[in-house]
């Protein structure tokens, strides 16, 4: 038994075979400055929602500033004394 | 690369697929997978080896595909081989070729790559080892499971 099979290919297939795979790399676009930086634009979008949603949820659920009445009233209700509050005013300027 | 390696590529799918239009399909998705992969290749294997591998890899993938499709349509594997094999205008074989080949496609996927690689293509075991990524005793153990099953199935047909 031959060790081929035979085979056939339609006349001038390998030329036009050639042709067509040659013209591959053409027709495979090269990808874009902006396609090349996608990855990168993608993750930098991604961390700043990330920020801003942390800041929104932050704003909404911290606990306002205290004024300056509600401090003093804070500190006249407490066991604190004057002279405790003078020594830490003292200690810390 | 692609003066020097089309045709042999060519005839080592189609040996691999039989029909000579599948072959065709398969070598230009192996050919776009070659220009996307060139860049990456680190001449760890010999050029021959790598579009070797990328093109045994791209035929067993479209086997498989074959196969499920077969199997979809009811249709058994056997037949499916005599079918494309009848329908492929681009046969010449006289009826002992054409038994061969329907041999040769009744083999497993791994086994048919193997075989053809071997007996048509009389590559060292050492090429298809690299080629394949399986040991040389394990081809050598496939090769003759292969010839075997051809044997049996071309006596059967006669």
């Amino acid at each position: 038994m031959s060790k081929k099979i035979e085979y056939k290919v339609p006349d001038g297939y390998f030329e036009d075979l050639r042709t067509r795979l040659s013209a591959i790399p053409a027709q495979e676009k090269q990808p874009t400055r902006f396609q090349k930086f996608a990855p990168y634009l993608a993750l930098a979008a991604c961390f700043a929602v990330a920020v801003l949603a942390g800041n929104l949820i932050l704003s909404r659920t911290a606990m306002p500033a205290a004024s300056e009445d509600e401090i003093i009233e804070y500190l006249i209700n407490s066991d604190i004394t004057l002279a405790q509050i003078e020594d830490y005013l003292i200690s810390n300027n | 690369m692609v003066c020097q390696y089309s045709e042999p590529l060519y005839w080592h799918i189609r040996a691999l697929v039989g029909s000579h239009e599948d072959a065709d399909d398969i070598l230009q998705e192996v050919f776009v997978k070659v220009w996307k992969a060139l860049p990456g290749f680190r001449g760890e294997s010999s050029i021959n080896t790598w579009l070797w591998r990328i093109a045994t890899n791209e035929a067993l993938s479209f086997l498989r595909k074959q196969k499920v499709r077969a199997a979809l349509s009811f249709s058994s594997i056997d037949a499916e081989a005599e079918r494309v094999l009848d329908s492929d205008p681009w046969f010449d074989g006289d009826e002992a070729q054409r038994k061969l080949a329907i041999a040769v496609a009744k083999l497993p996927d791994k086994q048919r790559a193997v075989f053809c690689m071997r007996y048509f293509e009389e590559l060292p075991y050492e090429e298809i080892s690299a080629i394949t990524g399986t040991s040389v005793g394990a081809l050598k153990a496939s090769y003759h499971q292969a010839t075997e099953k051809i044997k049996a199935s071309v006596e059967l047909a006669d």
